[in-house]
């Protein structure tokens, strides 16, 4: 394997697909590596009662029936559309799910304001053009016109970023299921082959941006993921994530339980704050979603093993989740300010132990960014 | 007690538990225990037969098992005091509850008051169909077992009154979700995981979202078409295994049990007494209490359980209406659940051809009569168990093949209610909820898709993004598959006041069983019919809560005649709480008047409650006996009362009753003179001690003061003695500002004080500049005493206007908020008080204000200018008094007044009006004409 700073799911889990590949038995849709029911297995994990050899771990933490109709969505005509507050794991279940389905996750175009409808249809080799004239040679095709051409999934992130008219050249793609090339004369439409399905994200924040239309809403079929209040499933996620993180940076250092706890629980109390805000400005800018959290405790696992002395303190985690959530000034400051006095001190006076600390490092956080 | 029937099952359980767990321990005693137990109930020579609440499977089950066996009698678990509502039940439309409430308790805390118990009922449930089946098949008795509702708080830990904690609380309130109001709901066969780790293994290895999900996969459609030994058998053994793996649920078992004990002494006093084959019958019971463990389970059980008497608590009984949301809201069923079970029952129903029972005259629902089959002649008696759990166990569940057209039927069916709630939905919608259905039930490894596969399918297609207000599609699907039945008590199925209010507005034309909100318009002056009508609703609205009856238009207040009058009704939505008022009495007049009766007597009654009684006495009910009786009653409570905190209230309320009584009677009351006599010196007693105590506040001591001498005259003339307000007066030292103020505004009405004196204090206190930033409290304590002294406006007028003349700002500023809240406080009465009398006062208009000096400031005329006397005035009084000079001549004789007319000279010719005479004097001469003066 060359060496790549992030592989993507189906190079990490290509042992363990080809394992479930060669037990699957149930029957596949279209040119499917894996049958609904393993692709499933493979996102959600297995169990004592599934009777499986070895243990698949769970690689996406959420409701069992999303995850259901997302599968049978791509199994069906339609697009699959994932629809959530950003770091809800959209991008993450998207790519589980081209991986496993297709083995290659690979095929995303990246919506934004500059997409273009070259980057979902084709585009041409200015050189090859001029040089050998308009051919299929000389074409560029998208990653979505490769995905049909392969009969595999192709993914769209954050397609509402895009605008209108380029979100619309999916319509035909998703219901004739070719794209046409009037440049050729002959050879001049891409016809998709079985198993071709296109998985689009959707950010529930900025809808609103440049929101669908309704013709290609008709088209795919929307599931909504939401933010994981569970504490317990959150924590799981958490953990899982770490443990990536520390192989990835390869990093011996442990996270202690208790500040695990911690961060989850200033979590909860953030999010019952927002939730209770009449306004604006009286709930910070952050989603606080699991990823966010992730990214505290990433940024202060780095700090501490480049920083500090390889272990991870209270004080460094109470400067990155400050440093990661105060985004406004001075709103999101003032709010943090409210509840570092208002919560933590209490707390820290009731519980001690690394509270304490926790209250410390915020509380200084806080002063350098004032 | 092994018999050979499960030997089979028995060994090879413990082999598997030996095998997972090396060796016999606990586990091995669960699952032997658990084939014991299916073995004992099974071998029960008195039939049960073990339900589900909501459970298609048993209500298919039970009408079935009815037509093979037909029983003669049959015991229901259920409190046995409310057997006589339930031939009531064929006048409703179901889903219905039967309640039992008392609101005056003995026996119990008087803080739960009132109790009330519901046992919802529908119609697809097994015991709607042993109900029916009993009472419409002759010679059958339903005898129902279970302990009273009276034992059932008897049996209640005293500290709270909650006994049914929803484990589900609903995430979002649903629509008519609260009809069962705050009872306590009891209900056959509540067959779940008694402790929540259980329910989450076997949801989770389920691969289902909620209790109802499972229970539909996983016994429901097995046993949907299961044969009846089958389905009894797993229906204990679900009831077993609940029942041992139970840790913890201490209290819960205590009870369940008891309730063991209770149901099969009855059942056994029952067989002796009635002299009954054991064989005859069937006993309809939760599968939990099937599989029971009690001493008295059985025929031949212990005899040794002594029933505990009731208590004296008087209970009643009636009907009312309930809807599926309520019941599932109430026992923690996932939102759906019961419409579903519904929808499945009635589909069972045409697939297998069983013909149900239903009471004779059911209103609502399916009406198909078709002829029920023929009892079989098979005997009756049970035939050998033989063990079919073994390989009910052992076999993969059958698969229901698919339903292509109902699932298409559903497909099509949800894209219209989509589209009608605004969804943008197509044909090709319906396509791919059909597909992705089959799909998603394939994934979860059934062939044919459950209601909730089909739900999931619906959302994942149809529903592209959630606005607030819309039915989202999850809901539409319960619409769908049933949606939520809201039940009806029928006419005769309600108590007698309810049946009377429902009469006594039939005038009004509406439909009121209705539920929902209905305009009624009442021309009173035009019919007269519709006063009575309009005197009813007015009781309703203050009896039952705000919505039920609520005007829009007309009001109701002593003296006041209405005319016309609008009403917004929605007794048919608030069905229950006027149920729940029939309780109480047989006419809401009786309820009212019970109600007040109990106000005026009970431990919290003030006079200023007992005034409110008589006059809602005399506004509702037009009772002048009763009236007479509250306001006895008032006279007693003022008279004993220490605190004057309800002074306002009372002064307030009498003048009104007095103004009424004064106006329509020739004479007063004798109570009301009663209580104005007690009132006189009952607050001449206070008056002292309020003055100077500091929780009685201005506002209290004004109102002292506002009845004494608003009521003086009256008072003195029944016999009181101004001798004593003087004395009370004389012996009150207030020792703050406000009261201080009110202090001689009273000396000021009393004549003791001059107005000139008070001006002066006034002036003492804005020079002395200790006490000046106290001067804000002395004008408000004045503000208040308009309530006694109205007559003191002017110089309440002039002390605030000296107030903002001299206060300095930083004294003045402050105090402006508070003369605002107190002056909007007081009401409209001070305010315009004392804005009539400033616009008396000041000048209209700027100029003149340049030149304008305030009364007071103004130099005190001449007293010897004064002396002359008073001058013959002017005006038209003058006049008329001069034309007729003998009721004033006798007045002065009788006073010994000694004087002569000062005829004011008559200055014809002046004026604009004589002008205008002068000037057209043809009217002026033919108004004479006609009136004849010369």
């Amino acid at each position: 394997m060359t060496e790549m700073l992030r592989a993507p799911a189906e190079t990490k889990y290509a042992e363990e697909l080809d394992w479930l590949e060669s037990i699957d038995d149930g029957p596949k849709p279209f040119s499917w590596r894996l049958s609904p029911k393993m692709v499933r297995l493979f996102i959600l994990g297995s169990e004592r009662a599934d009777g499986l050899d070895r243990e698949v771990a769970q690689k996406w933490f959420g409701d069992r029936s999303f995850v259901e109709r997302a599968i049978v969505t791509l199994a069906s005509d339609r697009g699959l559309l994932l629809i959530g507050d950003p770091g809800t794991g959209k991008s993450w279940l998207a790519e589980l799910l081209a991986a496993a389905i297709s083995r290659n996750s690979t095929l995303v175009v990246q919506g934004t304001a500059g997409t273009t409808e070259d980057h979902i249809k084709y585009s041409w080799n200015v050189s090859a053009v001029i040089a050998n004239g308009q051919s299929r040679a000389s074409m560029i095709p998208s990653p979505i016109m490769t995905a049909m051409e392969q009969g595999v999934i192709g993914r769209f992130e954050e397609l509402t970023r895009s605008t209108s008219d380029v979100q619309d050249a999916l319509i035909s793609i998703l219901s004739e299921k070719y794209v046409s090339i009037p440049e050729l004369d002959d050879d001049n439409i891409v016809f998709a082959k079985p198993g071709f399905s296109v998985i689009a994200t959707a950010n529930s924040r900025d809808r609103g941006v440049n929101d669908l239309s309704s013709a290609l809403k008709r088209r795919f079929n929307f599931v909504r993921i939401p933010v994981v209040t569970n504490k317990k499933s959150e924590a799981e996620i958490v953990r899982f994530r770490t443990v990536e993180l520390l192989r990835r940076h390869q990093i011996e250092l442990d996270v202690p339980p208790t500040l695990l706890d911690i961060l989850l629980q200033s979590f909860a109390d953030l999010r019952a704050a927002a939730a209770s805000a009449g306004s604006d400005d009286e709930k910070l800018e952050s989603a606080l979603s699991t990823a966010e959290q992730i990214g505290v405790l990433e940024d202060a696992i780095l700090h501490s093993n480049f920083f500090g002395d390889r272990a991870l303190r209270a004080q460094t985690l109470a400067s990155s989740l400050v440093g990661s959530l105060a985004r406004r000034a001075p709103e999101d400051l003032a709010i943090l300010n409210k509840y570092w006095h208002g919560v933590v001190e209490p707390r820290s006076k009731a519980e001690g132990g690394s509270w304490t600390e926790f209250l410390d490092g915020g509380r200084e956080a806080i002063k350098t960014l004032s | 007690m092994t018999t050979p029937t499960f030997g089979a099952l028995r060994s090879q359980l413990l082999d598997a538990a030996a095998a997972l767990a090396d060796g016999p321990d606990a586990l091995a005693g669960i699952l032997s225990g658990i084939v014991d137990d299916v073995d004992r109930a099974l071998a029960e020579p008195l039939e049960i037969f073990p339900v589900c609440h909501h459970s298609p499977a048993s209500a298919m089950a039970m009408a079935r098992r009815l037509r093979d066996k037909q029983p003669k009698v049959i015991y229901l678990e259920l409190c046995e005091d409310m057997t006589p509502l339930l031939t009531e039940l064929r006048n409703c439309r179901l889903p219905v509850a039967v309640q039992a409430f008392a609101s005056e308790l003995d026996g119990f805390p008087q803080d739960w008051a009132p109790l009330s118990v519901v046992a919802p009922i529908t119609e697809a449930s097994a015991e709607y169909q042993a109900i029916a089946y009993a009472l419409d098949t002759p010679g059958v008795e339903l005898v129902l077992v279970d302990r009273s509702t009276d034992h059932v708080f008897q049996w209640q830990p005293r500290k709270d009154k909650a006994a049914e904690p929803n484990t589900e609380p609903a995430a979002e309130p649903v629509e008519d979700a609260d009809l069962h109001g705050d009872a306590v709901g009891v209900e056959i066969g509540d067959l779940r995981p008694r402790f929540a780790e259980l329910e989450e293994h076997l949801l989770h290895h389920g691969k289902v979202r909620h209790w109802s999900e499972w229970w539909d996969q996983y016994v429901e459609q097995p046993l949907g078409d299961a044969d009846y030994d089958t389905y009894r058998q797993v229906m204990v053994l679900i009831g077993s295994l609940f029942r041992r793996l139970a840790p913890g649920a201490r209290e819960r078992v205590t009870s369940d049990e008891e309730r063991e004990r209770y149901m099969w002494t009855r059942m056994r006093q029952h067989l002796a007494t009635s002299g009954v084959d054991a064989a005859d019958t069937l006993y309809v019971c939760g599968a939990f209490h099937a599989a029971s463990h009690v001493d008295e389970f059985g025929l031949h059980g212990a005899d040794t359980y002594e029933i505990s008497p009731r208590t004296a608590t008087k209970w009643h009984y009636g009907l009312i209406p309930s809807s599926h949301s309520s019941i599932e809201a109430q026992f923690g069923l996932a939102s759906g659940s019961v419409s579903i079970a519904a929808a499945v029952f009635a589909k069972s129903l045409t697939r297998t051809g069983v013909v149900p029972y239903r009471l004779e005259g059911q209103q609502g629902g399916r009406t198909a009569k078709k002829k029920a089959k023929p009892a079989p002649v098979v005997s009756p008696q049970a035939q050998q168990v033989a063990d079919r759990l073994s390989g009910f166990l052992a076999r993969p569940p059958v698969l229901d093949a698919l339903d292509e057209d109902e699932l298409l039927g559903w497909s099509v069916e949800i894209v219209r209610l989509a589209r009608r709630n605004g969804y943008l939905s197509s044909t090709a919608d319906a396509i791919a909820v059909f597909e992705t259905s089959i799909l998603l039930a394939g994934m979860r490894g059934r062939a044919r898709p459950t209601p909730y596969d089909f739900q999931d399918a619906a959302v994942t297609c149809i529903e592209k993004e959630s606005v607030p207000g819309r039915r989202d599609v999850r809901r539409l699907c319960e619409i769908m598959l049933g949606g939520d039945r809201i039940g009806q008590v029928g006419y005769d199925s309600l108590p007698p006041l309810a049946r009377d209010v429902h009469d006594r507005l039939a005038p009004l034309g509406l439909k009121l069983e209705q539920r929902g909100v209905q305009r009624a318009l009442l021309d009173i002056a035009g019919d007269p019919v519709l006063g009575r009508c309009s005197d009813l609703l007015w009781i309703l609205r203050r009896l039952l809560p705000q919505g039920a009856a609520r005007p829009i238009m007309g009001e109701r207040r002593l003296g006041h005649r209405a005319i016309q009058e609008s009403w917004d009704l929605a007794l048919g939505t608030h069905s229950r709480e006027l149920i729940e008022l029939g309780y109480e009495g047989i006419t809401v007049e009786q309820v009212l008047e019970q109600r007040l009766r109990r106000s005026v007597w009970g431990p919290q009654a003030t006079a200023a409650v007992a005034l409110g009684a008589v006059e809602d006495a005399t506004l509702y009910l037009r009772s002048r006996r009763f009236a007479d009786e509250l306001g006895a009653r008032a006279v007693e409570l003022l008279a004993a009362e220490r605190t004057v905190d309800d002074a306002p209230d009372v002064l307030r309320r009498a003048r009104r009753l007095l103004a009424h009584y004064r106006a329509t009677e020739p004479v007063l009351p004798a109570w009301l003179e009663a209580f104005v006599k007690a009132g006189y010196a009952h607050y001449c007693t206070l008056l002292p001690n309020a003055f100077v105590e500091e929780e009685t506040g201005a506002k209290q001591v004004a109102a002292m003061l506002g009845f004494l001498f608003s009521m003086e005259s009256l008072a003195l003339s029944l016999g009181c003695d101004r001798a004593q307000l003087e004395l009370a007066v004389a012996q009150s030292h207030p020792t703050t500002p406000g009261k201080t103020a009110l202090l001689w505004a009273a000396q000021h009405q009393l004549g003791v004080l001059s107005r000139a004196e008070l001006r002066e204090r006034c002036v003492g206190l804005l020079d002395n500049p200790l006490v000046l930033p106290a001067y804000p409290q002395y004008l408000s304590g004045f503000v208040q005493a308009l309530e006694p002294v109205p007559a003191l406006a002017g110089f309440v007028v002039e002390a605030i206007s000296q107030a903002f003349g001299r206060l300095p700002d930083a004294v003045l500023l402050p105090w402006l908020p508070t003369l605002i809240t107190t002056l909007r406080k007081e009401g409209g009465d001070h305010v315009g008080l004392l804005v009539r009398e400033a616009g008396r006062v000041f000048p209209g208009d700027l100029p003149t204000l340049d030149t304008w000096t305030p009364p007071w400031s103004a130099t005190a005329p001449d007293p010897a200018a004064a002396a002359v006397g008073p001058r013959a005035q002017a005006g038209p009084v003058a006049a008329l008094l001069a034309v007729h000079p003998e009721p004033t001549d006798a007045l002065a004789a009788l006073l010994g007044c000694e004087g002569a007319w000062d005829v004011p000279e008559s200055q014809p010719g002046s004026g604009p009006v004589h002008e205008l005479l002068a000037r057209y004097p043809e009217s002026a001469v033919a108004l004479a004409a006609a009136t004849g003066v010369a």
